[in-house]
């Protein structure tokens, strides 16, 4: 094996384990893959490491030349799709023995593709929101409007990612929203069933993946990992109450105690 | 409330959380339909006079062990089910309700209400845990491929 080729192997288990993590995939199943990947692509010895923020991969070819790769990663957003993507070409590699660089065309193609167009974001989390809003004992009208006030958050949430203020301030302003508007309805509509309507809206927010990535790392031994998925669950769900806590004081204080 | 009602809003909001997550289309409804059931089994059990975090946690086992074998069957990653299988049990009311006792002074209740949220997650953590490890020691020991792979 070259050291040409050594380095395109290595750039493309770097690209596999990037496109698993920004996704929202779990560490352990970046380090998995990129071992996996890497003894199937011929290396003798593949070693990787990887923590929520970066991942690190040695390996040594069938000469006993060493390389090393850091790869710096950069959350993007949750797209689920490309991780099982990244899972299939890793199988394929695998078991059908896919070479790299037909690995690699594919991982750049999964890593450019497009997903759900933006605009569909909005249905989507009226849909969730106001799917739970019944489930929690609301009615459908409390649905209906729960459902605009997520497309609100949302709509918000993709405004602000225009100015790089994406995740913690979309999260407080959204359940914000998520209370105040709720309840200053009431006012005006008092057979609204509020309680089900804002935990209805601040749902599509709740940190539902990162508990799973949590748990899963942790269960694999990898603490780091796990605590540091734990803490960003945390870390949300104190926003989003802290937001819905704002926004429930503040409507006392306009309607004095609505 | 009926469970049919609790079953469908169910199975529409995760459809919905689905999409939020840029799911792949063919697991969108296998998986809110896993999602749904989870939650259904929960509601059923506490009907029924089962203590709640015993009723959450055997509704995450379920939904678990659902979403691993569908994850094995449809060749797709398990993250993909498991998620969306405990969804519609994070305490999102429980939260609220939480924010607004302790938000109207109410401390006392709040606090209670805030230690009730924390048991439901320490349930779902625990059941997630225990559903795969339990789903990957039976598959594992008749030799069947694992999830994700």
């Amino acid at each position: 094996m070259e050291q040409n080729e050594t380095e395109g192997i290595l750039e493309t288990l770097q690209l596999a384990g990037r496109v698993i993590m920004e996704n929202g995939g779990e560490t352990y199943r970046v380090e998995e893959t990129v071992c996996r990947m890497g003894r199937a692509f011929g290396l003798t010895e593949v070693e990787s490491f990887a923590v929520p923020s970066g991942i690190f991969i040695t390996c040594k070819n069938a000469e006993g030349d060493v390389k090393t790769g850091i790869q710096r990663v950069r959350r993007g957003g949750i797209h689920l799709e490309r991780v099982d993507e990244v899972n299939r070409v890793s199988r394929h590699t695998e078991h059908e023995g896919l070479p790299w660089r037909e690995a690699r065309t594919e991982l750049q193609e999964i890593a450019q593709r497009k997903g759900m167009p933006t605009w569909l974001r909005i249905p989507a989390n009226s849909l969730c929101a106001a799917g739970f809003c019944v489930m929690f004992g609301g009615n459908l009208l409390d649905a209906g409007i729960t459902g605009l006030v997520a497309a609100l958050s949302e709509s918000m949430t993709m405004t602000l990612g225009r100015f790089r203020m994406q995740s913690f301030a979309s999260l407080l302003l959204g359940s914000f929203f998520a209370t105040f508007i709720p309840l200053g309805l009431l006012r005006w509509l008092p057979g609204l069933h509020t309680e089900a309507m804002v935990a209805g809206a601040l749902m599509p927010m709740l940190p539902g993946l990162a508990m799973t990535n949590a748990v899963q790392d942790t269960m694999r031994g990898d603490m780091i990992s796990g605590v540091s998925h734990f803490g960003e669950a945390v870390l949300t769900a104190a926003l989003l109450a802290g937001g819905s806590m704002s926004g429930a004081y503040m409507i006392r204080q306009l309607m004095g105690g609505a | 409330m009926s469970i049919l009602t609790v079953v469908l809003s169910s199975f529409v909001g995760t459809l919905g959380f689905a999409m939020i997550l840029h799911t792949p289309a063919r697991t969108l409804v296998p998986a809110s339909v896993i999602g749904a059931a989870a939650y259904g089994l929960y509601f059923y059990l506490e009907s029924v006079g089962c203590p709640e975090p015993a009723a959450i946690f055997l509704g995450t086992l379920f939904g678990t062990l659902l979403g691993q074998e569908c994850a094995r069957r449809m060749r797709r990653i398990s993250t993909i089910f498991t998620t969306l299988a405990i969804v519609s049990l994070v305490p999102g009311l429980g939260l609220y309700r939480c924010m607004e006792l302790l938000g109207s002074g109410e401390s006392d209740a709040g606090l209670l209400a805030g230690v009730s949220a924390m048991i439901t997650i320490a349930m779902i953590t625990l059941g997630i845990a225990v559903g795969t490890y339990l789903f990957r020691l039976i598959i594992g020991s008749h030799g069947h491929p694992m999830p994700d792979r």
